[in-house]
Parts: structure tokens; C-alpha cells; sequence
């Protein structure tokens, strides 16, 4: 086990050295276009948007680790920060506790089928996210009818500052990512997430209660999303249905960029948190070149095929060199 | 050697039930339509046309998903041709429409061969690449038209959607298709190595079916089925609109009818028939609620259940044939 450990080590961090370098280009890029990206401001408006897309993308990480995916994390996000906003009249804390309430509900419902029943990831995240959009949009109108006022202290901690560049979602992301990156690499939990992805038959036979595991990757993927939500909702103060749309492929796309497999059983959060960095300072960069939203659209896709094309290629050739 | 004969009686009786009971559950559906709302030739027509470009695209991620793969932008490809025909077409007369109509299906074909060689070639996953061109055809749409617009000529709209309560035009429009392919799927050793690549790669590949050609052949047959969707779509609101949500909506749909239509999404098996019903099926579900007086709102949240309720039934019974 230590052996393969530390020949694994320098492999994993040539590949994320690929990733820094690629940021540091396109933060360096971005320095040059316009001069005052590298302003606390600007920097502190790069982390505002990085910390939601590094949450829902970690819980993606989780389920991509396993072999799954969930598609259902943008509007798991959007009906979490809708039910806070909707119930910020009980008081901050039992709001925030109902909007997480609905991730944990959301990410059960997904685990229990997909681990149990068998129900493939693809299928019930999609379902998951129907089910979501129509009974948000009725109950919009109906059971969840009211301001969508979010609380003064999550809107503090969606989009206030803590000092200089350093958001208060920041705080929070530090927290539940240092969490998420010592899970998977100290935790029991962690590795079992890895061995279920890699084989998960010779996890099961091996007597990993995969079932289990799978549910509680699901969970905390919901739960992930659910507080990327309510930041993301935190930030812009009030809430509507196409809160965190625009998260969904952002968030696939980071855990690839970042190396994650989307068969499972190799990548990490490391990785991750580099490809939301990446795909945050490009999104900037096309904000300030002022480009067409076609022009961004196609290169955005363009870079984000391109980065996943040269990750398998160096990856490949360390499979070759072994 | 008899065993394994039974064994692909028995799959192929299971796959048959499979599209049997999707028949038997449209019928169901339209029975119910019947009776809460009618359904006359002019709710068919209605039923045929505002799912035609759909029904496309549930056809173009068939034959994908037949083969092995999944492809997350096929919805973008419809928006791109839908807008890049509606541009073209406004104001020309129909003969040049139907010249600019042959011309997107080829490009789209192309298109679809591009991506099946970078899937192919690249080594990336098929839900990344597609997740990727998804982006770029998004923004191609919009290049082409920045705004909703664009036109097209009467005629081309009557030939595809039929005129009045006419409702074969878009069902022949359907058909013929999806026969050709079904017959290319069946019939041809394109098509056979599609079939063979979806159930098992490696076993395909030492078989000596050329995967490369066949996984172009089963994304370029995808493009071009995009790119009708497309038409269909600028035939049916007349004009051409850019806007992603569409497409990703469409996407997604295409994916659920897909599965519906008892395609296994691990590929190599399932028919067109079935995906095609299904599609018919999703659409009539809020299309009855509404009738009964209850929230259409709701419908996204029934089909939800609906996917998952019968992927859920299905798997068990699957299950439980293995172990008898």
C-alpha cells in the first residue's frame, strides 16, 4: 500500500502542475488584458464566484469518484436557497437548516435509488431534476409562495468581506473543502470511495458495504450543492428558479478539467478546485474582452474539450511510461 | 451453443415486452386523452408536430446511445440548425428552402462525424466532448442569430407540419427516416457494428469491427437527425430561436425517451419504435393534466417520477429474469 502510495505521488503532481501552469497563464493573461484584474477588488470578485462552483463541483467530484455522476446538483442548489429565502420569516438559522434539509432529503432520495434500487446515476439525477423544476415552479405559486428576501447574514456570507480580497464564502469553502480533500485521502470513507469506483465488484466481494457508501457520496453531494445554493443566493440577495442553472456543465467540466475520471475510481477535490479556478479566471477574462456571449460560448467549450483532450493524452503517457 | 441460442430468444422476447409495454402504455395515455379531452385528428396533429424535432432527436441519441456512446448536444445541434435555417430561409422561395434544407442535413451529418472521430480519437469521454461541442454549437446558434428570428417559406412549413388537421405529412416525415435507419442499423455491417461496438468493445473489436467507422457512422447518423430536428423546429414555430435552455431541455428528454423506449444506456440494445412512442407518451402526460384541470406546473414533476418509476421497475424485473 505505501509503495504504490508513493509511486503515485509525483504522477499525480506532474498533472496538477500542468493545471497550475494553465492558471497561472490565464491569471497572467488576464493581468495583462486588463490591468486591474490583480486588484483585491477584482480578486475578491474571482473567489466570490470560484467558492459555489468549487462546492458543487466537489460534491460532483464525489459521485464522478464512485462512477456515477449527478445532474441534479443545479437545481438541488436552486431549490435549497429557494426554501431559505422563502423561509428567512422562521429566523436565519432554522432557514438555512430547512434549505440544507432539502439536500439531505434530495440526496437520499438519489442515493437510496441509484445504490439500492439500481436506478443508473444519469437517469435518476435527471428525473431528480424534473421532479425538482415542476414542484419548484408550482410551488412557487403555491406552497412556497412569498418574498424570497434571503437573511442579512446569509447575504453577509454570500457576498460580503471578511478583508481586502478574502470573501466570507471563502470561510466556508475552506472549511468544507479542507473536509472534502482530508475525507478522500485520510478517511476510511475516502478510500472506499475510491475502491467502489475502481471496481465495484471486487469492492463489494472485498466486503465494502457499497450500497452505504454510494448513499452517503449522494448526501453529501446534495449537501455540497445545497450550500453552494444558498451562497450563491447570499450573493445576489434574492432568489428565483434560474438560480444556479448555469452551474450544472460548469460543474462536470471542473471535475474533469481537474483530472477526475468520469469512470471513477481516479482523480481527487485537489484537482477540482484547480479546474473551477481555471474556468472562473477564463469566464473573467471573457467578461473583461468584452467578447460576443457566441464568441465566449464557442471558446469556452472549445478550452474546456481542449483541457480534458491534453489531461487524458499526459495522463496516458504516464500509463505508458509505467 | 443451444444455450446461448435461448439466451438471445429470451433478451429478444424481454426486448420486445419491453417495446410491447411501451406501446401498451401510450395507448393507455391516449385512451385517457380520449376521454378527458378528446383526441381527434387535430390533437394527433397537434401531437405529431410540437414533437416532431424531439422525436428526432430521441431517434439521433438512439442510434448514439445504441452504439456505446451518449451525446449531451444534441439539443445544441437542433438550436444551431434551427437557427442557421431559419437565417437562410427567410424571405426565399420554397424551392431554395428545400436546397438549404438538403444543405443542413449534410452539414449536420458531418458535424456529427466530427464529433464521433474526436470521441473517437481523443480518448475523452463521449459525455465530455459532447458536454464541450454542446458549448460551441450554443454559441455557433448565436453567432448566426443573435436574436429570435428568421423565417421560412409557407410552403416548406406545410410540407413539413401538413396543412389543417392533417397529420401524416409529419408522421411520413418521421417514418421514412427512422426506417432507413432502421434498416441501416439492421441490415447493413455499419449498422450491425454499431449494434456490436454498444454491447461489448473489446469483443468487437478482436471480432474486427472497424470501431472508428463504426462509431463515426453512428454520430454522424446522429448529426443528421439533429439537423432535421432542427428543420422541424424552424417548420413548426417558423422562425429560428437561440436560446440554450431549449436545447438542453431537449437534451435531457431525448435521454429519458431514449430509456423509456427500452434502449439499455449501456448500449448494443433496443429498437427506434419504442423511444419514438415514448416521446409521444411524455408529451401527452401533461397534456392530459391539464385537461383534468390540474396544474400543468406539475407535469415536469410527474415526468420525473415517471423516468425514474419505470428505469427503477425495469432494472428489478431485469434482475429478476437474470436470476430465474
Amino acid at each position: 500500500m505505501t509503495a504504490v502510495r508513493a509511486r503515485d505521488w509525483p504522477k499525480v503532481d506532474r498533472s496538477l502542475l500542468v493545471l497550475v501552469g494553465v492558471l497561472a497563464a490565464l491569471v497572467l493573461a488576464n493581468g495583462v488584458i486588463d490591468q486591474g484584474f490583480l486588484s483585491a477588488a477584482q480578486l475578491r470578485n474571482t473567489l466570490l464566484v470560484t467558492v459555489p462552483l468549487a462546492l458543487i463541483a466537489g460534491g460532483q467530484t464525489l459521485c464522478m469518484l464512485t462512477g456515477g455522476i449527478d445532474l441534479s446538483v443545479a437545481m438541488t442548489a436552486t431549490a435549497a436557497a429557494y426554501v431559505t429565502g422563502v423561509r428567512a420569516a422562521d429566523g436565519t438559522a432554522l432557514a438555512i437548516l430547512e434549505g440544507l434539509a432539502v439536500g439531505l432529503v434530495i440526496g437520499l432520495v438519489n442515493g437510496v435509488a441509484i445504490a439500492v434500487f439500481r436506478v443508473n446515476a444519469l437517469i435518476m439525477t435527471l428525473g431528480m431534476s424534473a421532479i425538482l423544476t415542476g414542484l419548484l415552479t408550482v410551488g412557487s405559486q403555491t406552497f412556497l409562495k412569498g418574498a424570497t428576501r434571503m437573511p442579512e447574514f446569509v447575504r453577509e456570507l454570500g457576498g460580503g468581506t471578511i478583508v481586502g480580497p478574502i470573501p466570507w464564502n471563502l470561510l466556508v469553502w475552506l472549511l468544507l473543502g479542507g473536509l472534502l480533500i482530508f475525507g478522500l485521502r485520510r478517511t476510511g470513507l475516502g478510500r472506499l470511495i475510491y475502491a467502489i469506483g475502481g471496481n465495484r465488484r471486487a469492492a463489494r466481494l472485498a466486503g465494502v458495504r457499497v450500497a452505504s457508501v454510494e448513499v452517503a457520496v449522494y448526501v453529501a453531494c446534495a449537501l455540497l450543492a445545497a450550500v453552494a445554493g444558498i451562497l450563491i443566493g447570499g450573493r445576489g440577495g434574492s432568489v428565483d428558479l434560474q438560480l444556479a442553472g448555469s452551474y450544472l456543465l460548469p460543474s462536470v467540466a471542473a471535475a474533469v478539467i481537474g483530472g477526475t475520471s468520469i469512470l471513477g475510481g481516479s482523480g481527487g477535490y485537489t484537482g477540482t478546485i484547480l479546474g473551477a479556478l481555471i474556468l472562473s479566471v477564463l469566464d473573467t477574462m471573457l467578461n473583461v474582452l468584452n467578447v460576443d456571449e457566441a464568441v465566449k460560448q464557442v471558446l469556452y467549450g472549445t478550452i474546456v474539450l481542449v483541457l480534458a483532450w491534453v489531461y487524458i493524452r499526459t495522463s496516458r503517457a504516464r500509463t505508458g511510461d509505467r | 451453443m443451444q444455450a446461448t441460442t435461448m439466451a438471445a430468444t429470451g433478451s429478444m422476447a424481454r426486448r420486445q415486452a419491453w417495446t410491447g409495454a411501451t406501446l401498451l402504455a401510450f395507448l393507455l395515455l391516449v385512451a385517457v386523452k380520449a376521454q378527458s379531452g378528446g383526441f381527434d385528428s387535430f390533437e394527433i396533429q397537434t401531437m405529431v408536430t410540437s414533437t416532431l424535432a424531439l422525436g428526432y432527436l430521441t431517434l439521433a441519441q438512439g442510434v448514439i446511445v445504441i452504439g456505446g456512446g451518449i451525446d449531451l448536444s444534441v439539443g445544441a445541434q437542433m438550436v444551431l440548425f434551427n437557427c442557421l435555417s431559419a437565417r437562410l430561409m427567410e424571405g426565399r422561395s420554397f424551392g431554395t428552402c428545400l436546397l438549404i434544407a438538403a444543405g443542413a442535413t449534410l452539414a449536420g451529418a458531418l458535424l456529427g462525424a466530427l464529433t464521433g472521430l474526436v470521441i473517437a480519437r481523443s480518448g475523452v469521454p463521449d459525455i465530455i466532448v459532447t458536454l464541450a461541442t454542446g458549448f460551441v454549437w450554443s454559441g455557433l446558434a448565436l453567432f448566426v442569430l443573435p436574436t429570435p428570428g428568421g423565417g421560412t417559406a409557407l410552403e416548406f412549413q406545410t410540407l413539413v407540419l401538413g396543412s389543417g388537421t392533417e397529420f401524416w405529412p409529419p408522421l411520413v416525415g418521421l417514418a421514412v427516416p427512422g426506417l432507413i435507419i432502421w434498416y441501416v442499423l439492421r441490415r447493413t455491417s455499419a449498422g450491425l457494428g454499431i449494434y456490436a461496438l454498444g454491447s461489448d468493445r473489446q469483443a468487437a473489436f478482436l471480432a474486427g469491427v472497424p470501431a472508428l467507422r463504426a462509431q463515426v457512422t453512428a454520430y454522424a447518423i446522429g448529426g443528421l437527425l439533429c439537423a432535421l430536428g432542427g428543420l422541424a423546429a424552424t417548420a413548426f414555430t417558423g422562425g429560428g430561436d437561440p436560446r440554450a435552455t431549449a436545447g438542453m431541455t431537449a437534451t435531457l428528454t431525448s435521454v429519458a425517451a431514449v430509456v423509456l423506449g427500452g434502449i439499455a444506456l449501456t448500449g448494443g440494445v433496443g429498437g427506434l419504435l419504442g423511444p419514438v412512442v415514448a416521446v409521444w407518451s411524455l408529451y401527452l402526460i401533461p397534456a392530459i393534466m391539464l385537461a383534468r384541470g390540474v396544474d400543468p406546473a406539475y407535469g415536469e414533476a410527474v415526468k420525473g417520477v415517471v423516468i425514474v418509476l419505470v428505469v427503477l421497475i425495469g432494472g428489478l424485473l431485469r434482475r429478476n429474469g437474470r436470476k430465474t
